[in-house]
């Protein structure tokens, strides 16, 4: 069918292009390098065309997603009814130990470092692109450095912690999810008190695990999860004290295991993200609470 | 292909705007708990059409241009597209196949080598964790099945875009091979001298 000339330029042309792959992949494994500037240029002249892109093709990712809600919304409607009330009773519980403990802070002379969402100064930013693999890794917002984006800042969505921003342009900036294989934030259960570290489950992004809970402490399920802000006099956590992470959904207790793993079910849907907020400013150390 | 100026021009365009598409659109589209994906399936109806070189090349340049916009490690998307672009264009070359449904199974078939290696290759670079969620392949899954439904009408509307810069159009002389003589060559009906 073919001449040996057509097929040993067909084989030729393969090699070439596979070849040409794998040095790509060798000189931008890692990241950074000069492909990683070009990357960074390429983002910032497109971005602006997948910000339209995206504006546009709201309307058919709302209805797709409406549709997947209103199969799902007879079963939410019942379970949050009932974290409603859980939420009353806790928070009842919370306001009168928030008033005990300023006015113990207040007699001892305490000085009281500030949490999430105090002097964080979030920016709202759209997500415009996410990664193609299947591993829930990264996405991109419309924010860069002009609007205040740092690298390290920690993200979030809908209320919960999202991840941190890992590279940063004029125009936009790549966040890194906390489902990513790479990410591992310290956090604490609340009220009991007992600190871990979040990990993720690779491909499962509505289940995290905090590794590293000693078995001693009894966890219940639901109880939330919030970063620790783990900070000593040479480093400290990138995640301020208090960004709430998700809720306790199952404890394991393997009895060999040295220490106890809690599945965690994240605040944020991290497979639907439409817009994030980035927390540009760490919360500082406020003055002594006035004794109320 | 004929390689002109003109057949860059519409591939590029082609690609540029499938992978805007899939990434600020169908990316973030949970359907079933998967996602349609174009890339895959207009490279390989570019493949289909256009056969196998200029499929690997259509390949290489959407992974490139995938990796450049996603940030992600540069090259992983260009070998396995190439690979799926000219495995597509040498099954067109060797069966010359004539079926008109022919594009779901090829868009279905390439999808899945697409998603399996891509996952494989980009595990491999980027993730490396011992355990790996069971939700990974039901999503690839997902994303097999829906690419499968689309396939048809995409390799139509690849086939209109890249039509006027193919040397040979598969379908057009498929269909000219197919038609009935109404005479022979001495104005003989059914006669084939």
């Amino acid at each position: 069918m073919f001449d040996r000339k057509t097929i040993r330029r067909r084989r030729a042309v393969l090699i070439a292009f596979v070849a040409a792959a794998m040095v790509l992949i060798t000189v931008s494994f890692g990241g950074g390098g000069p492909l990683g500037s070009i990357q960074q240029g390429a983002q910032d002249v497109v971005s602006p065309i997948e910000n339209g892109a995206n504006r546009a093709l709201k309307p058919v990712r709302d209805l797709f997603g409406w549709l997947g809600d209103t199969f799902d919304a007879k079963g939410d409607n019942e379970q949050l009814r009932d974290e409603v009330a859980s939420l009353r009773k806790e928070l009842a519980a919370r306001e009168t130990a928030r008033r005990d403990a300023d006015q113990l802070r207040g007699l001892v002379g305490l000085r009281r470092t500030d949490g999430f969402p105090e002097g964080t100064n979030p920016v709202a930013a759209r997500v415009i692109t996410r990664s193609p693999t299947v591993w829930y890794s990264t996405i991109r917002i419309n924010k860069g450095s002009g609007d205040g984006i740092r690298v390290d800042q920690p993200v979030i969505a809908a209320g919960g912690l999202a991840g941190k921003v890992t590279r940063v342009s004029g125009g936009s900036a790549q966040v890194t999810l906390i489902t990513d294989s790479s990410s591992a934030v310290s956090a604490q259960v609340v009220p009991n008190g007992a600190n871990g570290i979040i990990k993720p489950e690779v491909g499962k992004p509505d289940d995290l695990l905090l590794d590293f809970v000693q078995k001693g402490r009894r966890l219940r399920e639901k109880s939330t999860v919030v970063t620790s802000g783990f900070a000593s006099d040479q480093v400290h956590s990138i995640f301020p004290r208090g960004i709430p992470v998700g809720r306790v959904s199952r404890v394991d207790l393997d009895e060999v295991e040295l220490y106890q793993r809690v599945h965690i079910k994240p605040f944020a849907d991290l497979r639907r993200l439409d817009f994030v907020q980035v927390l540009t400013q760490r919360p500082g150390t406020q003055a002594q609470v006035p004794t109320p | 292909m004929i390689p002109t100026p003109g057949a860059f021009l519409r591939v590029g365009g082609l690609l540029l705007a499938a992978v805007i598409v899939q990434l600020s659109g169908l990316g973030q589209m949970r359907i079933l708990g998967g996602h349609l994906d174009f890339v895959p399936l207009v490279v390989a109806g570019v493949a289909y059409y256009a056969g196998s070189v200029s499929g690997a090349a259509t390949g290489f340049g959407a992974g490139l241009l995938l990796d450049l916009l996603a940030g992600q490690t540069m090259g992983a998307s260009s070998l396995v597209l190439c690979a799926v672009g000219y495995g597509v264009g040498r099954f067109r070359e060797l069966r010359d196949p004539s079926h008109g449904l022919l594009p779901i199974p090829v868009g279905a078939a390439a999808t899945a080598g697409w998603v399996l290696a891509f996952g494989a290759v980009s595990f491999m670079l980027d993730v490396g964790a011992a355990k790996v969620s069971g939700l990974v392949f039901r999503e690839m899954v997902v994303t097999v099945l829906l690419d499968t439904l689309v396939a048809l009408p995409v390799f139509g509307l690849v086939r209109r875009v890249i039509r006027p810069v193919l040397a040979v159009d598969p379908l057009e002389r498929r269909r000219r091979r197919q038609r009935p003589r109404e005479s022979g060559p001495l104005g003989l009906r059914g006669m084939e001298v």
